[in-house]
């Protein structure tokens, strides 16, 4: 149940973008450098604070906005990094050593608990629901801590009167906005760098990242840990800057303003939160002296508004205006496509590949499937069919999730496969192609691509390349496809048909050596149908690749299996060549609609 | 003013003050408060006693022939809130001195901002005790003032085992801390000292274990408003008909809870009930001047017109409004006022005249004891 | 005897403020975040009777018909928008919570309001003198409960909500009016969370924050107990009772975490929750 908002995606095109970074960079060191020569201590004061909450926004916006984690707890982790140093600087002592580590234990510690709080928040089959009940919890236990704490917290009166870094009202002003100014740049490469378009992955689709062989759980704990640091590291500024540290930076009231702040400014954006954080603060600041209730009751009501009706936010305004062009179909442009040496080396291991004993999965007490028996060698084309209900996609689904089945074993390249869940077993060397074409809808095609590689090679975290490296194979199915012409053009805008090569290309580009495929050509015109068949022989005669197809159209599995099953009500109920299995009685019987076998 | 901006102007076309800060213009006093958040029920009683204060030290002709003006900011009764709040007032509206009553984590907020601006600051709220900083001073109780009277009241009425309930917050624990110390160095005992989180709603467990436990007398401290409220009604609900002090009613939240609040016992050093000229002009002034939209004067709006005329008196004293002359000037000058006469002299603190008052009833207060001059004790020994 | 009635109580009172989100979360997947604001806006109806001069047991019809509007408008208008989109519709809800309880504000003030109690005094149970109105919550909670029973076995429009929460699209082909049924949902949710605002009156404290400290128990509850009301009966003993163990036996401080740490680890090891149960 994930959102189905889409923020805007920069394409991974655009040679001038660095430039345009560095630029809008240089600016903004140069407005934060020079800013306290033009604003009166009040602006710079309240522009300080602003500045360190906007790193925040920053770290809620990759989170919620580009990963689609909603995340109140962010506020938690600045607290326990302010905490970490006041109470050092309080109860220890205030000297230049003393200020380092009170800097490192600000940022070591949220994430040391960052971690855990992943670890709780993220495993295999966790709803997104429950990652935001967690980030509730979080700082409503902090606070309490913070609450009974005594002397060493200083409980509801905070901390106060500690000795900070020696700098002025100027030079936090200054630091602050460097820091601002880094962070906004590290996420702006980060999340535009091919690292980066993982987060969108996970969000516009994660059980395709995980059966791109992506460790989804992995990434989003790594993100929430690093996120963490950076959340403890404004925690340290603002108790330097602030000279006090109370319990309601911690809780997560602070955590929904944020998530407010991010909101109004545009989630998705980085820059937008960074604006609509300091630009909402700055005014209440300013206005809610005269009127504080009137004040908090626009900005809900604005609020509540922005969701239902813009929930891209402000930034979406001004990106609807300026990335026109994005809505239309781009022909041409994107990475350069490279063949690249196949990375797995194709085991002519003997034994085969796939080995299915006894497999039985049952609901309660009906039992779905039973007693399945199958070996796959490589090379082969095994057509999987049977009429509507005969537990085919249940059976794909059991090769692919260890925790499925109900009993039996299904061995991958020998291995047991029990317990595991899909990435692991990606792992192994089997590639998946869903029913319903499983892509990233905001995304361009080039960059889905780019994911399937994602597992094999680590992508960068700063640059996004100019060459996208596939399978010889992969890129052949692009040709005949024409996407090849299409890798700037953003998912969403691709056929139905497109989108099935789309993700017949990726599942090819992970290089398995097992390839389950569920109705790939479900939908499409005579024409895509024939190139898909080819693709798929070719990828098993010529090339090696074990297959397994669920098809109804029996004329297409006649054309191109070497091999078809079918299953029955739950049963194996033959298993032969082509020949055998058009001849049977029983695949007439069934077919022509009797009921028993 | 260096940067006009649009919310500057509309700040001060609502506060119909002038731009010019320094000089001859009015003498402005900055007022963080919490108009919005826990506090905020007080708040507006608090305004309006400084408004009171203010108009009529200017029809008399003002202080060392200026004006003064009231510049009010809410810091939403938390840190964050202060600091913006003192930000304002300090550096954009540039105040002559900040004088509030505030939760002890605004306090602390504003704290470091008022020694970096070099503002004197009179805190009006009573409190736990012991903050100290040089421009800071205190005209209201802390718990060496309020909670000997009580337990001192309860032992003449023969009880001995005490039972303790608190807000888990700095004044909570603060107080009872106090209570606990001073009952047990008066030969009493303590039977248990129990705590729920601030914003807690069920003191289920907590009562069952008073109930349990044989005391003789309960002695309350929760953070102000709906704990306390909520507090009161749970005891009331289980039937507990102990000998109560509450240490954190005041008489306008005890008319709230009607009934339930009958018998508690309080400890103040303003209660309305006070029998003196004094306070009688005071509340006649205060009433002619708001009529209908009067907040019931009360033991934290009190101190805060009284500190008015105590700043009024130092910069009087001292013939300037700089800084260190006023603040030199602070704990040598005194006022006579509803609560009596205060004067700031003991470690930046006041002695002051304590009131054991009991609620009636229909909710008011009648005063049972009152005790002379109570002497804050040891709160900043390094000023 | 003392400790079993402060947990059955404790519980019958977790069960009636969690029962309206639990209706709504139950049928339509959203998680109304705004659940708080509903309450406080039940209890002002207490203020409301109390102010009309009206008798305190009147205030319950009241609190549920109002608590029932205002929840009918905000299905149309914030809601609908937003079931495609359930965390959106946390966040839209929660602002609107911000801006019910400004609005009560500004209206009402922020002082703590006066109610009438609904019924003082004590009653001996069990060889104890005990609070009758908590005894009284104990009987609430159950007719609250078998109410729902009721509603969801026996009537139309239960078979109806269940239909919808096995499978909606399934219902919408059969021609159920799935739209109304939500609304419908929402504002029975929504009512009787009004109705639990009243009924909270002689426990607490009556000002405009009054429901959030109840929001996060009641979300971590339902997250638990999914979309049965026996599950969530079952929640509200097992983590009710937990909570008062702890208060009573380690500290009240752990007390008041204990219902959201707990429920949040019974998550994590089933994900489900007692939803199975």
């Amino acid at each position: 149940m994930s959102d189905t908002v889409t923020a805007p995606i920069p394409s991974a095109a655009g040679r001038r973008r660095p430039l345009i970074l560095a630029i809008l960079a240089g600016v903004a060191l140069a407005l934060v450098l020079l800013g306290p020569l033009f604003l009166d201590r009040f602006s710079m004061n309240v522009l300080t604070r602003s500045m360190i909450y906007a790193i925040l926004a920053i770290t809620v916006d990759l989170l919620w906005g580009f990963t689609g984690i909603l995340t109140f707890g962010q506020a938690a982790f600045f607290g326990i990094g302010a905490y970490a140093s006041a109470m050092l600087l309080t109860h220890i002592g205030s000297s230049p050593a003393l200020l380092g580590l009170a800097l490192v234990l600000a940022i070591v510690v949220p994430v040391l608990l960052g971690v855990a709080v992943g670890w709780l928040s993220f495993y295999y089959g966790s709803t997104p629901i429950y990652a935001t009940v967690i980030s509730l919890v979080f700082p409503i236990v902090v606070t309490q801590l913070v609450y009974s704490g005594g002397t060493l917290t200083g409980s509801s009166s905070g901390l106060v009167g500690y000795f900070g870094l020696p700098f002025g009202l100027e030079g936090f002003f200054r630091l602050s906005g460097i820091c601002l100014v880094a962070v906004a740049v590290a996420a702006l490469v980060f999340v535009r760098s091919d690292a980066g378009r993982l987060l969108t992955a996970i969000r516009d689709n994660e059980t395709r990242c995980a059966y791109l062989g992506l460790n989804t759980q992995r990434i989003k704990i790594a993100l929430t840990a690093t996120l963490a640091g950076v959340a403890g590291l404004a925690g340290f500024l603002y108790a330097n800057a602030s000279g006090v540290v109370a319990p309601e930076n911690t809780g997560f009231v602070f955590g929904t303003e944020l998530v407010v702040w991010t909101a109004l400014g545009g989630r998705g954006t980085v820059l937008g939160p960074v604006l609509g954080t300091i630009g909402i603060d700055y005014l209440s600041a300013n206005l809610s002296g005269e009127l504080p209730f009137l004040w908090q009751l626009i900005v809900g009501a604005l609020f509540v508004v922005m969701i239902i009706f813009l929930p891209n936010g402000l930034a979406a305004l001004v990106t609807r205006f300026t990335r026109r062009g994005r809505s239309e179909v781009v022909a041409g442009g994107g990475p350069t496509l490279v063949p690249e040496k196949p990375l797995h080396h194709m085991k002519t291991a003997s034994g085969p590949l796939l080995s299915i004993e006894r497999l039985e999965k049952s609901y309660g007490s009906q039992k779905v499937l039973e007693d399945i028996t199958l070996d796959v060698a490589p090379g082969e084309l095994v057509s999987l069919v049977g009429p509507n209900g005969a537990g085919k996609t249940t059976m794909m689904r059991c090769l692919t999730d260890g925790k499925e089945r109900s009993g039996g074993t299904v061995r991958i390249a020998g291995q047991d496969i029990a317990g595991m869940i899909p990435n692991q077993i990606v792992a192994l060397g089997v590639g998946r192609k869903f029913q319903v074409a499983s892509v990233f809808e905001s995304m361009t095609v080039a960059d889905c691509l780019r994911m399937s590689r994602a597992a094999l090679e680590a992508p960068s975290f700063v640059t996004a390349s100019d060459a996208l490296g596939l399978p010889p194979a992969a890129i052949e199915i692009l040709r005949l496809t024409g996407l090849d012409k299409l890798l700037a053009t953003e998912v969403s805008l691709l056929s139905h048909g497109q989108k099935q090569s789309l993700e017949l290309a990726m599942v090819v580009s992970l290089e398995p050596r097992l390839i389950l495929l569920d109705e790939p050509t479900a939908g499409l015109t005579k024409t895509e149908r024939t190139t898909i068949g080819a693709i798929l022989k070719k990828l098993t005669s010529e090339l090696g690749f074990a297959a397994i197809l669920v098809e109804h159209d029996l004329d297409f599995v006649c054309d191109i299996s070497s091999r078809i099953v079918v299953l029955h009500q739950g049963r194996l109920v033959l298993d032969g060549s082509v020949q055998e299995v058009v001849n049977s009685d029983i695949v007439k019987t069934i077919y022509s609609g009797g009921e028993h076998v | 003013m260096k940067m006009p901006t649009l919310f500057a102007t509309v700040a001060s076309v609502m506060l119909a003050g002038s731009a010019y800060a320094a000089g001859d213009g009015p003498i402005r006093i900055g007022v963080p408060v919490g108009l919005s958040g826990a506090n905020s029920v007080v708040a507006p009683s608090v305004v309006q006693s400084a408004e009171l204060a203010v108009e009529e030290i200017n029809a008399a002709g003002g202080v060392l022939g200026r004006p003064l003006e009231l510049v009010i900011a809410d810091d939403a009764s938390g840190a964050a809130g202060a600091q913006k709040a003192f930000d304002s007032l300090v550096f954009q509206k540039e105040v002559d001195v900040l004088i509030s009553m505030e939760t002890s984590a605004a306090r602390n907020a504003g704290l470091p901002i008022v020694s970096r601006g070099q503002v004197p600051y009179i805190y009006t709220s009573f409190y736990e005790g012991r903050s100290c900083n040089p421009f800071l001073y205190v005209n209201a109780w802390v718990p060496e003032q309020q909670v000997p009277p009580i337990v001192d009241y309860m032992k003449g009425q023969g009880a001995s085992k005490y039972f303790l309930i608190g807000s888990d917050y700095a004044f909570g624990r603060g107080m009872l801390e106090f209570a606990r110390s001073y009952v047990e160095s008066t030969g009493g005992e303590v039977v248990g000292e129990e705590y729920l989180p601030m914003d807690g709603t069920d003191w289920t467990a907590i009562i069952s274990k008073l109930k349990a436990s044989g005391a003789e007398a309960l002695i309350t401290s929760t953070a102000g408003g709906a704990p306390n409220v909520t507090l009161t009604k749970q005891l009331r609900g289980a039937g507990v008909d102990l000998p109560y002090a509450n240490l954190a009613v005041d008489e306008g939240t005890a008319k709230s809870m009607g009934a339930d609040a009958a018998g508690i016992l309080i400890s103040a050093s303003y209660v309305t009930g006070i029998d003196s000229a004094e306070n009688a002009a005071f509340l006649k002034a205060m009433e002619a001047k708001f009529g209908a939209d009067l907040r019931t004067p009360n033991d934290l709006s009190v101190p805060q017109y009284e500190a008015v005329y105590l700043y009024k008196a130092a910069v009087e004293k001292a013939g300037t409004t700089d800084a260190k002359p006023v603040l030199d000037a602070l704990d040598e000058v005194s006022f006579t006022g509803p609560r009596g006469t205060i004067q700031m002299s003991k470690q930046h603190h006041a002695p002051l005249t304590m009131y054991l008052g009991q609620v009636q009833p229909d909710g008011s207060v009648t005063v049972v004891e009152s005790f002379k001059d109570v002497d804050p004790g040891e709160q900043c020994p390094k000023l | 005897m003392t400790l079993l009635l402060d947990i059955v109580t404790t519980a019958a009172i977790l069960f009636i403020v969690s029962a309206g989100l639990l209706a709504i979360f139950g049928v339509l997947k959203i998680v109304n975040f705004a659940h708080g604001a509903w309450l406080t806006v039940g209890a002002y109806c207490a203020v409301v009777a109390g102010g009309l001069g009206l008798n305190p047991w009147l205030a319950l019809p009241l609190a549920f018909a109002a608590g029932a509007v205002l929840g009918g408008v905000t299905e149309r208008l914030i809601v609908r928008p937003l079931y495609a989109r359930p965390l959106d519709a946390i966040l839209a809800t929660w602002g609107l919570g911000i801006v019910i309880g400004q609005l009560v504000t500004l209206w009402f003030g922020r002082d703590v309001q006066f109610t009438e109690s609904l019924l003082p005094g004590t009653i001996h149970v069990l060889g104890t003198t005990y609070s009758l109105y908590r005894i009284f919550a104990l009987g609430a909670a159950v007719v609250i409960g078998l109410g729902f029973a009721f509603l969801l076995e026996g009537t139309r429009l239960g078979l109806s909500a269940r239909a919808i929460i096995m499978n909606e699209a399934l219902a919408r082909a059969l021609g159920l009016d799935t739209a109304r049924i939500r609304l419908v949902t929402f504002m029975i949710g929504t009512g009787l969370t009004a109705l639990a605002g009243v009924l909270l009156t002689p426990l607490t404290s009556v000002d405009p924050t009054m429901g959030v400290a109840w929001l996060i128990g009641s979300f971590m509850l339902v997250m638990v107990a999914g979309s049965s009301f026996g599950a969530l009966a079952v929640a509200c003993l097992l983590f009710g009772g937990a909570q008062v163990l702890v208060s009573t036996f380690i500290s009240p401080i752990l007390g008041g975490i204990t219902v959201a740490v707990l429920c949040a680890l019974v998550l994590r090891i089933s994900s489900k929750g007692f939803a199975r149960v």
